[in-house]
């Protein structure tokens, strides 16, 4: 006897299956599946997966119960053959009409398919990972001496690993990237320098899952001199046919400080997909860097956040009460600082791996990351879109449903019921979808070489193994043919049979039915859509003309080589050449960030403050403030004898808001002034008008400028624009002069600029297409609409003619309709509109201001585009000689 | 005469009926198919046959008893019908037919 039954009775797959099936086949169907079960035939694991795939593959017509009533009269196929030809006959029929169906369903569909191909790929990123689930990236968060967080780093110490692997259980394992040195590579007589070489700890391959071509993981870390090649760098080096090579047996020499070293290659991994936030070319075993940086700095806790850490964690941790515990790390390993305990000023924040590409946006990404708010938008334009296209259709099919009045009445007197003329017409609306979906897959195939190219990625039309695609058109046809055709259906099923004989228009004796909620719909939309693009557009041209407070056309930046030396020398020589104007060194440049603040300390007399607010620098030579045209404020420009290095005195120049925030509102005063920075004391020479060093996305802070004639790793050179090619020319080859090793690498300041703002033109363009098809599918509506408008009216617009009235009175009639109607929709989105702009707008500290015009703009260009699509019918009806219209009958 | 259509695996699961004689229910058809013939069956293919031969009246059926192992749900016998027996026989006729034509030469891989 079996003592513990399961009773699988009650369970949904066994509802759904009663539900189904025959009635008088279930209780012994379903006794075989207990039996089974019951028997212990099956795994006790497995059950329910098995009950599911024997139920589904019980759903076979010949088990189940019929499903309509009419499914029992032998002509239900019969029906439907008919209802199929009488909608080709009408698709034939009224080719205008079907042709304006088609492209509204079509190229709605086509950017539906489109974002929605987007957004699987953007939510795919590392879910590749087997662990995924059980992989944060350990960030550190820094607190003001307020308890406001200062700075949130998406990077670790070197220290940080190690010790929280030791110290909580729940971690399983623990990685860091290091980038060492990016060290020159060679092989045979090949060189390659500057190779991406990326050294990891041991544990990486528990964490993250890299395929191997060949080698395995377990034994790729086997040796510190090991390398692990991706295919994309096998190539490069041994040439597509790496796979016959060898490859084990080979050695690659590296050379990075001055150091050689033989790296033995012991795997290759494919390349990493698209789908992950970072990519590395070749992994080496970290316990070489161990080695080389010596143990003082690798065992550092409390600073230097270069280490790209990921941990593991054991399946299902509480991360919560690890982040909750973490706090005592800080208090274990790093000193209270100014008397108060060191988990005041850092946090640990360890962040879900699949949470990286979309939600994290910290300083110093490895990789530009998504944004889950862009994959928000997107999905809702999607269902916009959506929307506008199947609204279109309702439109235009009820539109014309006079055309089938008498078919309609002809049917009710032949016995149709209700339901046989919903069926009727949702198969209608059903076709016509399918019909648009070939041409909508068109539309997609080719305009995503474009969508790509444009969106960096490398989305593909798989319509065999990307089961989720497959199934959204399935459910794309579904969901278009029953929103689409629901309505039209009902609307037409109700008229009243006597009526639709006669020809009587007996239907809508209001002139605002369900029809007008729908293009009120409709306009909502676009308006929304335009006034969108117009916020996104202006705040782009203000910051397009917005004075960043330096001269950012004509300036290339360089960065510098290590191996590069005599800068002296290397700018006297560029500047030898007639159209270089001014070359400044620096160790860094406007466009990027500025440098990490040191501790800083305010002179006032002989006492000495700590200053409360955070002063980030940069480095910079005597002619940085003249290349770039920053306007002092007051006091004077460096000389070019002073170094704070070399003399261990301080020379500064800082920003006005600077001399503010230290209490200084007129910058003459506090002109000689002594500041510390990190170890130097010295005096601030000059005070210059604050610019803009970052992106307007933040606020100008406080900055100071140190002089300096080393640590200038980049050279910015004001260059006069005519003659460019030859100009450039000039620095390459003196660049070759001084580095004949390293190519040359430059950019404009000005492309650095756009750079910027890359995402918010990305977004703009997106949603200006976005716009630009709703806009279509708009108008396609819109002149279906006001056919059936002006059919309606013939008779009024004639009798209005007769009693006087002129053609404008006509058109005023006509335009007043729609006029309303775009008022309500004007009314309804402007809120909603408003508020998520103003949303987007906060996301800059500078930024413009949404003014009567920026709301009015769309509704003008909305009336517009009205107009013109209505109205050369309108025209035409106004235009009639009414004696015409008055005699049709 | 009758015109008889017996799919291939029809054929099986009415074979398997007759074997079964007097206890073939879903449960043990399934299973002496599985495995005297090493194929897997799924309960919905099964069924699909059973009911379509019971329709088509190769088979008749009876309730059996009800046991706890099968959550007090009555089994359902099968028996083959006469009418059954006759596709049965006339299937095997018609492949015997086929096979006695077969001229010996055709089946001479021998040389």
């Amino acid at each position: 006897m079996v003592n513990k039954q399961i009773d699988i009775d009650n369970t949904l797959v066994l509802r759904l299956l009663r539900r189904f099936i025959k009635p008088e086949y279930y209780e012994d169907i379903a006794g075989d599946l207990d039996e089974q079960i019951n028997s212990y035939r099956i795994h006790k694991n497995l059950i329910f997966w098995w009950l599911w795939k024997e139920v589904i593959l019980l759903l076979h017509p010949a088990l189940l119960r019929p499903f309509f009533k009419f499914g029992k009269l032998k002509n239900s196929n019969t029906m439907l053959i008919n209802y199929l030809r009488i909608a080709s006959r009408q698709f034939k029929k009224y080719k205008m009409n079907t042709a304006i169906n088609l492209i509204g369903l079509s190229t709605g569909m086509a950017a539906c398919i489109l974002i929605f191909l987007f957004v699987q790929d953007e939510l795919s990123f590392d879910r590749h990972h087997e662990h995924a689930e059980d992989i944060y990236r350990v960030t550190v968060q820094n607190f003001d001496t307020d308890g406001a967080m200062n700075r949130h780093w998406a990077f670790a110490s070197a220290g940080h690993a190690e010790r929280l692997k030791a110290d909580y259980p729940s971690i399983t394992h623990a990685v860091r990237f290091f980038p060492w040195a990016f060290p020159d590579l060679e092989y045979g007589d090949q060189r390659f320098p500057g190779e991406p070489v990326i050294f990891a700890d041991d544990d990486v391959f528990d964490i993250f899952s890299f395929p191997f071509l060949l080698g395995s993981p377990e034994t790729a870390f086997n040796d510190i001199f090991s390398l692990v090649l991706t295919e994309e760098s096998a190539i490069r080096i041994f040439g597509n046919d790496w796979a016959e090579q060898d490859l084990l047996e080979k050695t690659l020499k590296l050379t990075a400080r001055g150091q050689e070293f033989n790296f033995k290659i012991t795997g290759v991994m494919e390349d990493m997909p698209d789908q992950q936030h970072f990519h590395f070319e070749y992994l080496a075993p970290l316990r070489l860097v161990e080695q080389a940086m010596g143990e003082e700095t690798m065992n550092n806790v409390g600073g230097n956040y270069n280490w790209l850490t990921y941990i593991r964690t054991a399946p299902n941790a509480d991360m919560a009460s690890l982040t909750e515990s973490a706090v005592g790390f800080w208090e274990k390993y790093v000193d209270p600082i100014r008397g108060r305990p060191s988990s005041d000023f850092y946090k640990f924040q360890f962040q879900p791996l699949l949470d990286i590409h979309l939600r994290s946006n910290l300083e110093g990404e490895y990789e530009t990351n998504g944004s889950i708010d862009q994959v928000y938008i997107f999905s809702i334009v999607g269902i916009l879109l959506l929307i506008i296209a199947c609204v279109n259709y309702m439109n235009l099919s009820t539109s014309h449903f006079t055309r089938r009045l008498k078919e309609i009445g002809v049917r009710k007197v032949l016995g149709s019921g209700k339901s046989a003329l919903v069926t009727q017409f949702l198969v209608e609306s059903t076709l016509i979808t399918i019909m648009s979906l070939p041409i909508a897959l068109l539309l997609v195939w080719l305009a995503l070489p474009a969508i790509n190219d444009f969106l960096e990625k490398s989305l593909t039309l798989n319509l065999i193994d990307n089961y989720l695609l497959i199934l959204t058109l399935f459910s794309l046809l579904a969901i278009i043919g029953l929103l689409a055709g629901l309505y039209p259906a009902l609307f037409l099923s109700r008229l009243g049979t006597v009526q639709s004989l006669k020809g009587k228009l007996a239907a809508s004796p209001s002139k605002w039915n369900f029809r007008s909620v729908l293009v009120t719909v409709q306009y909502a939309v676009v308006l929304g859509l335009i006034f969108a693009l117009t916020v996104i557009e202006s705040q782009i041209d203000f910051i397009r003309t917005s004075d960043p407070g330096y001269r950012k056309e004509a300036i290339i930046d360089l960065p510098l080589s290590r191996s590069m030396e005599n800068l002296e020398t290397f700018k006297t020589q560029l500047l030898s050449y007639p159209n270089i104007e001014a070359v400044a060194y620096s160790s860094r440049i406007p466009t990027g960030r500025l440098m990490d603040s040191w501790g800083a300390r305010f002179f006032k007399g002989d006492e000495a403050v700590d200053l409360d607010f955070r002063l980030p620098g940069i480095m910079v030579d005597e002619d940085f403030l003249d290349t770039y045209d920053i306007t002092l404020a007051a006091g004077t420009d460096f000389q070019r004898q002073m170094d704070t290095f070399a003399d261990s005195i301080g020379y500064y120049i800082i920003n006005r808001s600077a001399a503010e925030a230290l209490g200084y509102p007129n910058p003459n005063d506090i002109i000689g002034e002594n500041i510390s920075y990190g170890p130097y004391k010295g005096r601030i020479y000059g005070v210059t008008e604050d610019f803009h060093f970052e992106s307007l996305h933040s606020p100008i802070v406080p900055m100071v400028m140190m002089k300096s004639s080393s640590r200038l790793r980049r050279a910015s050179i004001l260059v006069n624009t005519q003659r460019l090619p030859e100009t450039l020319q000039h620095i390459e080859s003196t660049w070759a002069d001084f580095d004949p090793v390293n190519p040359v690498e430059y950019r404009f300041v000005e492309d650095r600029f756009e750079d910027q703002y890359v995402q918010e033109q990305r977004l703009s363009q997106m949603i200006n297409v976005f716009t630009v098809v709703a806009i279509l599918i708009g108008c396609l509506g819109l002149v279906g609409m006001v056919g059936f408008l002006i059919d309606t009216k013939t008779k009024e617009i004639g009798v209005r003619k007769v009693l006087g009235a002129s053609v404008a009175n006509v058109l005023g009639l006509i335009g007043a309709h729609f006029t309303i109607l775009i008022g309500v929709a004007f009314v309804l989105i402007t809120p909603i509109a408003y508020y998520l702009m103003n949303d987007w707008l906060e996301t800059f500290v500078y930024h413009i201001d949404m003014g009567v015009l920026i709301v009015l703009l769309p509704v003008v260009i909305v009336m517009v585009i009205t107009a013109f699509s209505i109205g050369f019918q309108t025209l035409k009806a106004a235009l009639d000689n009414p004696v015409k219209s008055l005699r049709t009958e | 005469m009758g015109d008889y259509q017996l799919g291939e695996f029809e054929e099986i699961v009415l074979l398997t009926v007759a074997v079964l004689y007097d206890h073939a229910y879903g449960v043990s058809i399934k299973e002496e198919i599985e495995q005297k013939l090493g194929r897997k069956v799924s309960t919905g293919a099964l069924q699909t046959a059973l009911r379509r031969m019971e329709n088509k009246g190769y088979l008749d059926t009876q309730w059996g008893e009800a046991t706890s192992v099968r959550g007090g749900k009555r089994k359902k016998y099968f028996m083959v019908t006469p009418f059954g027996k006759k596709a049965l026989d006339h299937v095997q006729e018609s492949r015997q037919k086929l096979w006695k034509a077969i001229p010996k030469i055709a089946f001479d891989f021998g040389k």
